[in-house]
């Protein structure tokens, strides 16, 4: 299965070649995998349905980690191949003509709608959690290329940061909630996490709990749910035939699967079947009210599949044996009846140059097969028998209507009814002859076009006509679910049940329906009434708003930009980290002797007195000399404790340091830059925190001292083992000898200073104030090579 | 076996001695630092091959035994990292040499850039290998000594003055920690870090969070740290590309790994974990917002990168070994793609002649390759999958989400960060690679062929960029033996007793 | 500098003196001249450079060693730089026009040779030894000493040249401004 999915990718890699023969033939090309993935899903029927365990396979990528590759091939599976594959290959068929033939969009297209459809094949064959999220985000990211294509266009770029933004938000909850459930549970293998909640050993507890509402989050997201919803009629920016398959057919499925993969383990838990429960019930309303107002068909439809999919989330949570079967069969009948309508509406588009519903008119007398398809279709998503949708609501209604759960069950009716009143939209605003519009003059529609659409439709219609084949899927996906009782472990999927209260509620679905389109100008007026500020779409808009103004102003209150500042938090962070534990955990020994040697207090004082003076001074000059000063007073301070040689090289190396000071003196003004007189306030803290973190270091010195236990570890060997090096000062020794590389290092140093300063000072040599008064850098001229190479 | 332990450290000196004498030969200094930085990577990988079959490769330098003289640890961490950090520099060096900064003009060689390159080198390999707290410093004082160099070499007032920024900042974090050793030494009379574990557990509670302290404010100004963080971003965006990439790639890296080694190695277990939390929490989010409001380029890259730091301290703070195994991954991971996306930031500046990502446009059409280039990285930096960033990160979850309540909530913000992140390189997608074209900026200073403003590039720029981001795609594709031995070496650190008996014997 | 290095020699007079080794040759700043210090530089230059040469020698023995060596012989540069300008750049060194950057690469170089040279012998890396040299007993960390020494005078000749580069002209070019 990792080979199908892998030859996807490939194949999609390598299409831009054969785009550039030609853009018809690449489509082509793309459209031979996902038909063979159909091929290979329905030649695998048998071993699906049979009694032994579903083909499987596993790759391992890092067993550290926990990460493999892990596909099984279920009836949900199948039903999803069916979609992911049978419809991709009839989209990417249909994306050949609808591009056209010199389409600079094209090459792009079909590359990345093969791609896609890999990641969409790893995503739904996926039986470990790690390997469904990893195809989910690819999926996420194909999404965001498809929708925003070239980028010319403000619309398509929002979009499409939009659709990315919120699904990867819920992308990543769920990858934070896969690895707590993973961990908690000791697997990511799907199959082994169903099957140990199904024995009473899944994870437990409240953090357990908390990865599976993060998962749903994901799941909820990625499905475009009541509050995420608004990213998928954005997406609807893309080309009709991307919105077809990714934004109805396959991808805004992901999260349904994923509800229906983890149902059988977490349905009795009141955290994950509420949600998705009320969510669900939410979404279908709130999709199907806004269809029932949309003009644009494309947003018509991207509302209604909003709708369904809250429909098949309410129903694939349901955990309940009935309930299971609807939810595989309105899967599958929502691919097969939602693909071919986006097709439809691609179709219109194309001939007449619109897609608004004011605009069109007559086109059911010009273009009659069309209408007949699209008819076909929406007579599915209505519910109307003989169709697939039928034997899906038929299930779903006896599912709640069985249990007594009413207020599903009525809420699901409110949804059909919807449902049928904007399929009945639909129809009317496509195909209707309107009075007072003028009558659509269509060019004509080439097979390419209408064949795939036609083949699409009519799957439903002869699925809608033969339950058994979907039965026998549907009944093996729910098996998975506990029977509460007969009537559940029995139920088939029939197009008659005898007279029922499903059917009633069948009937008062398809009545109310066509009544509510009829009355379609009354409905608009209480939508209009009903308008009001909040909507999704604005909670959206203001939160990412707001993050990026909050990122400004923290950005902003932080990066001051002024060095002063940053000393200060430096410090402050010393202060407040390592002092505070200095506070609570020091203790100053017993005695602390004030000298060692009397002479050291006189150059105590010296340094003391002039670091002092230090901080007055306003020439530089002098500073140099203090600085010198102090540094003379503590190679004394080496003389007196018997370092000679440390005291030699600290005189020297000062004796240079004030030479080199002299070279660059002569370069600077005379005097410190008194700069913007800073407020006496501003003086006084930055003395308190200097004192108080000199302080700091003191006294840690006195206590760190004082906790010494044994003597160092190192004294005495060095002075014991300096004749073994050769040497009768140990300070010799331990330079070239026991830390030779230190030495090395610190001349390595001392190398990289002198060049530095040479490279620094003979590049700025040369720089000029331009005319814009832009320093142009010198560094390139000849005379500056001839001088650093030198 | 032992003397291939100094290799990484004494053939840049080597190199650089010989690159400063033959100053005069430009391509003789180039083959020269090519030569030793193949050499270190070779020796490298050897290196990680016997420190993972036989434990730790230790080397007492003149032959004296471990307090008295300095060791050199070549351990399955330090090793990795060596590989991967020479691997990077490797790669910029070359992108340097085509960027031609590393000469005045084909012909005329430099005294500073491959000398100094080298010595960086140097620095970084002796951190990774050191096995003693003084080295260590030695090893810091190189590397920054170097990156003084090269952030203000060839340059004007205006960079000079953002990176003296970077230089006050990094002389006062060597005064800290040049004070800390002395604090250490004081308290425990050594400077070995072996044997620095065994005296610091004898000391009382309180001066061990001291100590510990003082080592996670003194590294955290290396590594960036939120509140210590805020030179980065000011002082890293202005300098030339290869050199941003190198610093960003390696010079946090390496103060992370020294909060990494002396915290599992001589603070262990009594290790301020919630401390760390909270400071991985801040840096994670401050950075990442910080991303969000810019629109320079290079700028909105260093922030991602002090974002990034929160993520490895986040496994530091985890305090077991997944905790440390993971950070040791991302490490890795992240020294790779920083890098890279700092050279490839090069190539988009140098094509448009602008930093600002609001002028330029339309790049995905004009150079798909480019976009390729951009991309890649940019997704491996946010943790999409299967990318590497995403097989670190997992490791960090996973580390995390076994750990305690406090650990899982953080991991909430790893996952936030990373929304952030991609967020952030998202904006930079659809401003510049999507949208109108836009010409490019004219040129306004032909001399300086450093940062912008010239649409001079070769293919060995592209070469060395896309070498990288292959590496990055390897290291995704190798994530099963990799993580295997980061799990044995965060195993390592945590059990210390591989370390402590290879050193001390 | 009065005669220019490149001018040809006679095969006969091959050795016979360019110039005057030590002193820093003509002033180019005529104005302005201590001749107190410039007189005391002839004699103590080459007395420092014995020195530091014993500093670098005795430091196995006696404070010294090639750190401390090298900064006074380094001084001693300073010394003569200060008194006789003489200043662009390379000449400042001596006749030799033995450039700053090479004496640090020699220094350097010197260091990586002894730290290698005990590995051919089967040795630790950096180890030393004691070698009898002449009848005199050499401890081979010695070496490392010169490099040290050698690297510090090249140090310290390339700050003289950098950052005392242009001396005289930003004097001529401030003059009566002052610091």
């Amino acid at each position: 299965m990792l080979a199908l999915v892998v030859a996807h990718l490939v194949v999609a890699a390598l299409l831009p070649l054969v785009s550039r023969r030609s853009r018809r033939a690449a489509f082509g090309v793309a459209a031979v995998l996902p038909a063979a993935t159909l091929v290979w899903g329905l030649a695998n029927l048998p071993a699906v349905l049979g009694p032994g365990p579903a083909p499987s396979e596993t790759h391992v990528w890092a067993s550290a980690l926990h990460l493999e590759f892990g596909f099984r091939l279920d009836a949900l599976g199948v039903v999803m191949i069916v979609l992911v594959g049978g419809l991709g290959a009839l989209i990417l068929a249909y994306s050949a003509w609808y591009f056209g033939k010199d389409s600079r969009d094209a090459p792009r297209n079909s590359a990345l709608l093969l791609a896609f459809a890999g990641a969409m094949l790893g995503l739904v064959l996926a039986d470990d959690l790690l390997t469904l999220y990893l195809f989910w985000e690819l999926t996420s990211i194909a999404s965001f290329l498809l929708v925003g294509q070239g980028g010319l266009h403000r619309a398509n770029r929002r979009a499409a940061v939009q659709a990315l933004l919120v699904t990867v938000m819920g992308g990543l909850a769920m990858l934070l909630g896969i690895v707590i459930v993973g961990e908690s549970a000791g697997t990511y293998r799907i199959s082994e996490i169903v099957a140990a909640a199904q024995q009473g050993a899944g994870p437990a507890g409240g953090l357990a709990a908390t990865g599976i509402v993060l998962i749903l989050i994901g799941a909820l997201t990625k499905s475009a749910q009541f509050p995420f919803h608004p990213w998928l009629p954005g997406a609807m920016a893309a080309p009709t035939p991307v919105s077809a398959y990714l934004h109805a057919a396959s991808m805004v499925k992901a999260g349904v699967v994923l509800v229906g993969r983890l149902s059988p383990a977490f349905a009795d838990r009141s955290y994950w079947w509420v949600p998705i429960a009320v969510l669900g019930l939410v979404t279908m309303l709130v999709g199907g009210w806004r269809a029932l107002h949309e003009t644009d068909l494309k947003r018509l439809l991207a509302f209604g599949t909003v709708s369904q999919l809250g429909f098949l989330m309410v129903l694939f949570g349901s955990g309940d044996r009935i309930g299971e079967i609807a939810a595989l069969t309105m899967l599958l009948a929502h691919g097969l009846f939602k693909a071919p309508l986006f097709m439809v509406v691609g179709i219109v588009d194309k001939v007449t140059g619109t897609r608004e519903v004011g605009a069109l008119s007559g086109l059911g007398r010009r273009l009659p097969g069309l209408a007949a398809a699209a008819t076909l279709a929406a007579a599915s998503m209505a519910g109307i028998p003989f169709l697939l949708g039928f034997l899906g609501k038929e299930a779903a209604f006896e599912a709640f209507v069985h249990d007594g759960d009413w207020v599903l069950a009525l809420g699901l009716l409110l949804g059909s009814i919807f449902t049928v009143a904007y399929s009945a939209r639909f129809l009317w605003g496509a195909f209707a002859t309107k009075a007072g519009v003028e009558a659509t003059e269509p060019r004509p529609v080439v097979p390419g076009l209408s064949v795939p659409t036609w083949i699409a439709a009519f799957t439903g219609l002869v699925l809608g006509c033969v339950p058994p084949l979907t039965d026998a899927l549907a009944r093996n996906y729910a098996a998975a679910y506990p029977a509460e009782d007969a009537v559940a472990a029995d139920y088939h999927l029939a197009l008659w049940h005898g007279l029922s209260l499903p059917l009633l509620f069948s009937a008062v679905a398809l009545i109310v329906g066509a009544t509510l389109h009829l009355q379609r100008a009354r409905v608009t007026g209480l939508h209009t009434a009903l308008r009001h500020p909040l909507s999704a779409q604005r909670g959206y808009e203001v939160t990412v708003g707001g993050i990026e103004r909050f990122a400004v102003w923290v950005t902003g209150r932080i990066q001051a930009g002024s060095l002063p500042v940053y000393l200060g938090v430096l410090l402050l962070t010393v202060l407040v980290l390592p002092g505070l534990a200095l506070v609570f955990g020091g203790t100053l020994p017993a005695t602390v002797p004030g000298y060692g040697s009397l002479m050291q207090l006189p150059l105590g004082l010296v340094i003391v007195a002039c670091a002092a003076a230090l901080t007055r001074v306003r020439r530089r000059f002098t500073a140099v000399l203090l600085v010198g000063a102090i540094g003379y007073a503590i190679g004394g301070l080496f003389v007196v404790d018997g370092g000679p040689d440390l005291a030699l090289a600290q005189f020297l190396v000062e004796t240079l340091t004030m030479v080199a000071f002299v070279f660059v003196l002569r370069r600077l003004p005379a005097h410190f830059d008194a700069g913007p007189r800073v407020g006496r306030g501003i003086q006084l803290r930055k003395a308190a925190l200097a004192t108080v973190a000199g302080v700091f270091v003191a006294v840690a010195a006195v206590v760190l001292s004082g906790a010494r236990q044994e003597p160092p570890a190192v004294s005495g060997e060095f002075v014991a083992r300096a004749p073994e090096a050769g040497a009768d000062n140990v300070i010799a020794a331990i330079l070239v000898d026991f830390r030779a590389l230190d030495t090395v290092g610190e001349i390595t140093v001392l190398l990289i200073a002198a060049a530095g300063t040479a490279s620094l000072v003979l590049a700025t040599r040369h720089d000029k104030k331009g005319k814009s008064g832009r320093v142009e850098s010198g560094g390139g001229t000849p005379e500056h090579e001839e001088e650093i190479a030198g | 076996m032992s003397t291939l332990v100094t290799l990484p450290v004494l053939l840049p000196i080597l190199g650089a001695a010989l690159s400063v004498i033959f100053v005069r030969q430009a391509t003789l200094q180039r083959l020269i630092g090519i030569v030793v930085l193949v050499a270190v990577c070779v020796v490298a990988a050897v290196l990680l091959v016997a420190a993972d079959r036989t434990g730790p490769v230790v080397v007492e330098l003149g032959g004296w035994p471990a307090p008295v003289g300095i060791v050199l640890v070549a351990d399955r961490l330090s090793a990795l990292l060596l590989l991967i950090s020479t691997v990077v520099t490797l790669a910029v060096l070359v992108y340097a040499i085509d960027q031609r900064i590393s000469d005045y003009g084909r012909d005329t060689a430099s005294t500073t850039f491959h000398p100094i390159f080298l010595l960086l080198s140097t620095g970084v390999s002796l951190a990774y290998l050191t096995g003693d707290l003084f080295s260590l410093f030695v090893a810091f004082e190189i590397m920054l000594a170097a990156s003084y160099v090269l952030i203000t070499r060839r340059t004007n007032a205006e960079r000079i003055r953002s990176g003296m920024t970077y230089v006050i900042i990094s002389l006062t974090s060597s005064l800290l920690f040049l004070t800390t050793i002395a604090l250490v030494y004081a308290s425990t009379g050594t400077v070995n870090l072996a044997d620095l574990a065994g005296r610091v557990a004898a000391l009382p509670p309180g001066l061990r969070t001291l100590l510990s302290m003082l080592t996670i404010v003194t590294f955290g100004i290396k590594a960036a740290m939120v509140p210590l963080h805020f030179w980065l971003p000011d002082s890293y965006p202005n300098a030339p590309a290869p050199v941003t990439a190198l610093f960003a790639g390696l010079l946090t890296k390496v103060g992370i790994y020294a909060l990494l080694r002396t915290q599992t190695l001589i603070f262990p277990g009594d290790g301020p974990s919630a401390v760390l939390l909270v400071l991985a929490v801040l840096t994670m989010v401050v950075g990442a917002l910080g991303a969000l409001a810019q629109n320079d380029l290079n700028r909105l890259l260093s922030f991602l990168l002090v974002s990034h730091i929160g993520f490895m301290l986040f496994g530091l703070a985890v305090d077991d070994a997944r905790g440390a195994a993971g950070t040791a991954l991302y490490i890795v991971h992240h020294i790779t793609v920083q890098a890279t996306l700092f050279l490839v930031s090069g190539l988009i500046t140098r094509r448009t002649g602008t930093v600002s990502i609001d002028q330029m446009g339309g790049l995905a059409r004009r150079s798909p390759v480019l976009a390729v280039l951009f991309a890649v990285p940019a997704l491996t930096l946010a943790g999409i999958p299967p990318t590497s960033g995403f097989v670190a990160k997992l490791a960090l979850l996973q580390a995390g989400a076994a750990g305690t309540v406090g650990t899982v909530v953080v991991a909430g913000f790893v996952v936030l960060a990373s929304l952030l992140t991609l967020w952030a390189v998202v904006r930079v997608w659809i401003r510049v690679f999507w949208g109108a074209d836009k010409e490019p900026l004219p040129d306004d200073d032909p001399h300086d062929e450093l940062v912008i403003g010239t649409s001079k590039t070769s293919a060995p720029m592209y070469v060395a960029s896309a070498a990288l981001v292959a590496v990055s795609i390897a290291i995704a594709a190798a994530a099963g033996p990799l993580s295997a031995v980061t799990e044995r070496a965060g195993a390592d650190l945590i059990a210390r007793v591989p370390y402590l008996e290879a050193v001390l014997g | 500098m009065t005669a220019t290095p490149e001018q040809k020699i006679p095969f006969e007079q091959w050795d016979a003196p360019s110039g005057e080794w030590t002193l820093p040759g003509a002033c180019p700043v005529r104005t302005n001249r201590t001749l107190l210090l410039e007189a005391a530089t002839r004699f103590l230059f080459p007395v420092v450079l014995v020195f530091s040469v014993y500093l670098l020698i005795v430091g196995h023995y006696a404070p010294g060693g090639g750190f401390q060596g090298g900064l006074t012989a380094g001084l001693a540069f300073v010394l003569r730089y200060i008194a006789g300008g003489g200043s662009e750049g390379v000449e400042i060194g001596s006749r030799l026009r033995l450039r700053p950057p090479v004496l640090m690469g020699t220094g350097l170089l010197l260091a990586m040779i002894t730290a290698f040279a005990p590995v051919l012998v089967g040795r630790p890396v950096l180890s030393s030894a004691k070698v009898s040299f002449l009848g005199v007993e050499v401890v081979s960390s010695l070496l490392l000493d010169v490099g040290v020494y050698l690297l510090i005078i090249g140090v310290v000749l390339d700050l003289l040249r950098s950052l005392g580069s242009g001396i005289e002209r930003d004097a001529e070019a401030g003059q009566g401004e002052r610091p």
